[in-house]
């Protein structure tokens, strides 16, 4: 990978860029009788790729679903600086920086990889109903501006060549592509990515693994990422927290977390689900 | 990810403009529609006035059509209250523009110019559709067409008793079309073109053509803008579109606004091109007709929305015309079926066809790159909270 990603010129810390932590406590998520989540905690720091593992199951979509204001907290909080991201609407949180890539592919099949990635642009542009219908000269130039953008992150996400296609012909690895470009281009300060690399070849994940540690050394972002692949998990991240049955069982480093007897025990215990996607 | 050179992802946003793609493919599709808009200037003169009536007719649907398949086919609302908003806006219509008395009647009217009749007649039909969408925005597919079902009963029921506006149940006229100095009646001014006299079908053809042609262009833009990709990707998935920062019931508000306001302007056609207005041309089969338009002519696309409007409101007229040359029917007194039996079963027949051999629509037969029906998108854990409320 020898595309590099910048921002401005060059390399930031994240600690410039103004990028807070993400603090989680004691989030609860209870559906009727099952506790998707109890009283989870974490934070994420700055500038970091923080992956959340576990079993089928353990809840951590459902804590992506938290963060980006899809599901409400039962009980606890989440802070991304001085918001408070469980009080929030989904669209408001998008306009705190916060993007997310789907863990089941959630494009628009009919639209061209473009429109699906201009659509991250949402927030970052204005125009509306009756500007865009009128065609105003303000609302075209907006859209030229900003696909002069999308074309930069299609590039160096590889579907530089596939901005006119209609993402529902892509194949499976490309929509997983579009959905991280697509979170991309909402020029995130923090990046969740579900599972990206899910049904993607050794080669494409290490792709993938590349990509997502040059879009948080380039651009000083926060990531969480979500992911079964043991593999990559290990090799990027900074820190990992470990969920099972909706309960958080272990947070440090890789190295505490690989060999945190409950780790172990939660995953040999479930009948072992963690290579399935890297294979 | 593999070639060498420096890709920027800095925010900052270069104002390069894209490369103009394939410059021919691009001056041939500016120059399809604007022979198509030539040669439609010229038909009139080359046609009875049957034709352009039945035009004028399917212009004014086509633009109801348009303004159903923005909230159908794009955004994935379902709404059978079409018919009360093109029912807002011709009585609007006549109410502002007609004049009160007449000899027997309670009619009233306020007499004004018939273009401020009109632009009332839309501005009507938004505002009830304002009115009407904070439950629009609520609901989602099928619940929101059951609750707009019930916008097409209070509209009956009041065509039948505001007989002030509307003439009650016998209806009442509708007021010729004018501009300053230019009535779209058959004189003031007498007109010929080519020696050919430009009645009323004549003249109504142009006004439906042109309100059409910005109609549609209105809703071309609309599409492949901002607005009109998180509308398409509200459709694909919610959630989806709310965490890219759509505000999503704001959009299903207003797309919900900008339909409405679409029924408006098509109702005062449909009143035009009928010349009068009563209960019966506002009911719930008028809702399911639109609905077919947009079925029939593809869901999602705005020129599919046209040519259903053509296929529907054309094709039982033009049946009727030809019954008797067509297959099925009897002559008359021999105990078959009758002309008008004989073209609402064609009808029928055919709708049934175009569906069943051409599930994407008369759009799909023009279209030249097959693009997939959609993909249904469904997003984690996608026994999420239902009905359009994302918390
Ligand atoms: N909307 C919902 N209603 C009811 N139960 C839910 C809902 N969403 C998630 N769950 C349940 O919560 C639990 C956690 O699900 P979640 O999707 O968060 O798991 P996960 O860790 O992402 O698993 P996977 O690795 O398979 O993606 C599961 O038992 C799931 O069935
Ligand atoms: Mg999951």
């Amino acid at each position: 990978m020898s595309v590099r990603v910048e921002r401005g010129a060059g390399p930031t810390a994240a600690g410039d860029r103004g990028i807070p932590p993400l603090v989680v406590r004691d989030v609860t998520v209870q559906f009727g009788a099952l506790k998707a989540l109890s009283e989870v905690s974490f934070t994420v720091e700055p500038g970091t790729i923080h992956a959340i593992i576990g079993p089928n199951g353990a809840g951590k979509s459902t804590m992506f679903n938290v963060l980006s204001g899809v599901y409400k907290a039962t009980a606890g909080d989440v802070r991304f600086g001085d918001a408070v991201l469980t009080t929030l609407r989904p669209h408001q949180i998008a306009k705190l920086r916060v993007a997310r890539a789907f863990q089941n592919i959630a494009l628009s099949g009919t639209q061209t990889v473009a429109e699906n990635l201009m659509l991250g642009r949402h927030h970052l542009t204005a125009a509306g109903f009756l500007s865009a219908g009128l065609r105003l000269p303000k609302a075209t130039k907006e859209g030229r501006l900003h696909g002069q953008r999308v074309r930069e992150i299609a590039e160096f996400l590889e579907l530089g060549d596939k901005l006119e296609t209609p993402v529902g012909v892509l194949s499976y690895g490309d929509q997983k592509r579009v959905e991280v470009a697509r979170a991309l281009c909402t020029e995130p300060d923090l990046l969740l990515l579900d599972e990206p690399v899910a049904g993607m070849n050794a080669e494409e994940t290490r792709r993938m693994a590349a990509a997502v540690l040059e879009i948080r050394s380039a651009l000083g972002i926060s990531v969480v990422l979500v992911e079964h692949d043991m593999g990559m998990v290990m090799g990027i991240a900074d820190r990992i927290t470990v969920l099972d049955f909706g309960r958080r069982i272990a947070d440090g480093t890789p190295e505490q977390v690989q060999s945190d007897p409950e780790v172990i025990r939660a995953y040999l215990g479930s009948g072992d689900d963690t290579e399935e996607s890297s294979a | 990810m593999s070639d060498t050179a420096t890709r920027t992802l800095g925010d900052e946003i270069v104002a390069t403009p894209m490369a103009p793609a394939s410059g021919r493919a691009k001056l041939l599709k500016m120059l399809v529609p604007l022979v198509a808009f030539a040669a439609m200037l010229a038909v009139p003169i080359f046609v009875e006035p049957f034709w352009t009536q039945v035009g004028f007719g399917v212009f004014a649907a086509a633009i109801g059509a348009i303004g159903l398949n923005l909230l159908v086919g794009t955004t994935g609302q379902l709404s059978l209250a079409h018919a009360f908003f093109l029912a807002v806006g011709a009585a609007t219509y006549c109410y502002v523009s007609g004049e009160s008395g007449g000899t027997a009647t309670e009619v009233g009217g306020l007499g004004l110019p018939p273009v401020v009749g009109m632009l009332c007649g839309v501005a009507l039909a938004g505002l009830a559709g304002l009115l009407f969408s904070p439950i629009a925005a609520r609901l989602r597919g099928i619940y929101l067409g059951v609750a707009s079902l019930g916008l097409v009963f209070i509209g009956q029921h009041l065509m039948n008793t505001l007989e002030e506006v509307t003439g009650g149940f016998n209806g009442r006229a509708t007021p010729i079309f004018a501009v300053p100095g230019f009535s779209f009646g058959s004189s003031d001014p007498d007109l010929f073109v080519l020696g050919i006299p430009f009645g009323e079908a004549e003249r109504e053809w142009y006004l439906g053509l042109f309100l059409l042609a910005a109609a549609w262009w209105f809703a071309h833009n609309l599409l492949r803008s901002r607005p009109g990709r998180a509308l398409q990707t509200l459709r694909d998935s919610e959630t989806a579109a709310a965490v890219m920062g759509v505000n999503v019931q704001a959009y299903k508000a207003r797309v919900f606004l900008l339909s409405s306001m679409y029924a408006g302007l098509a109702g005062v056609l449909v009143a035009l091109s009928i010349g009068a207005i009563a209960p019966e041309s506002f009911t719930l089969e008028v809702s399911v007709l639109y609905l077919a338009m947009i079925v029939l002519g593809g869901l999602g696309s705005v020129g599919g929305a046209v040519a259903g409007a053509a296929f529907v409101s054309a094709l039982p007229v033009i049946f009727q015309r030809y019954a008797d040359v067509l297959p099925l029917l009897s002559q008359p007194g021999q105990g078959g079926l009758s002309a008008p039996q004989g073209a609402r079963i064609l009808f029928g027949l055919t709708i049934i066809a175009v569906v069943l051999f051409q599930p994407a629509g008369l759009a799909g037969l023009a279209r030249r790159r097959p693009r997939r029906p959609a993909r249904t998108t469904s997003v984690a854990p996608s026994t999420a909270p239902a009905q359009g409320s994302t918390p």
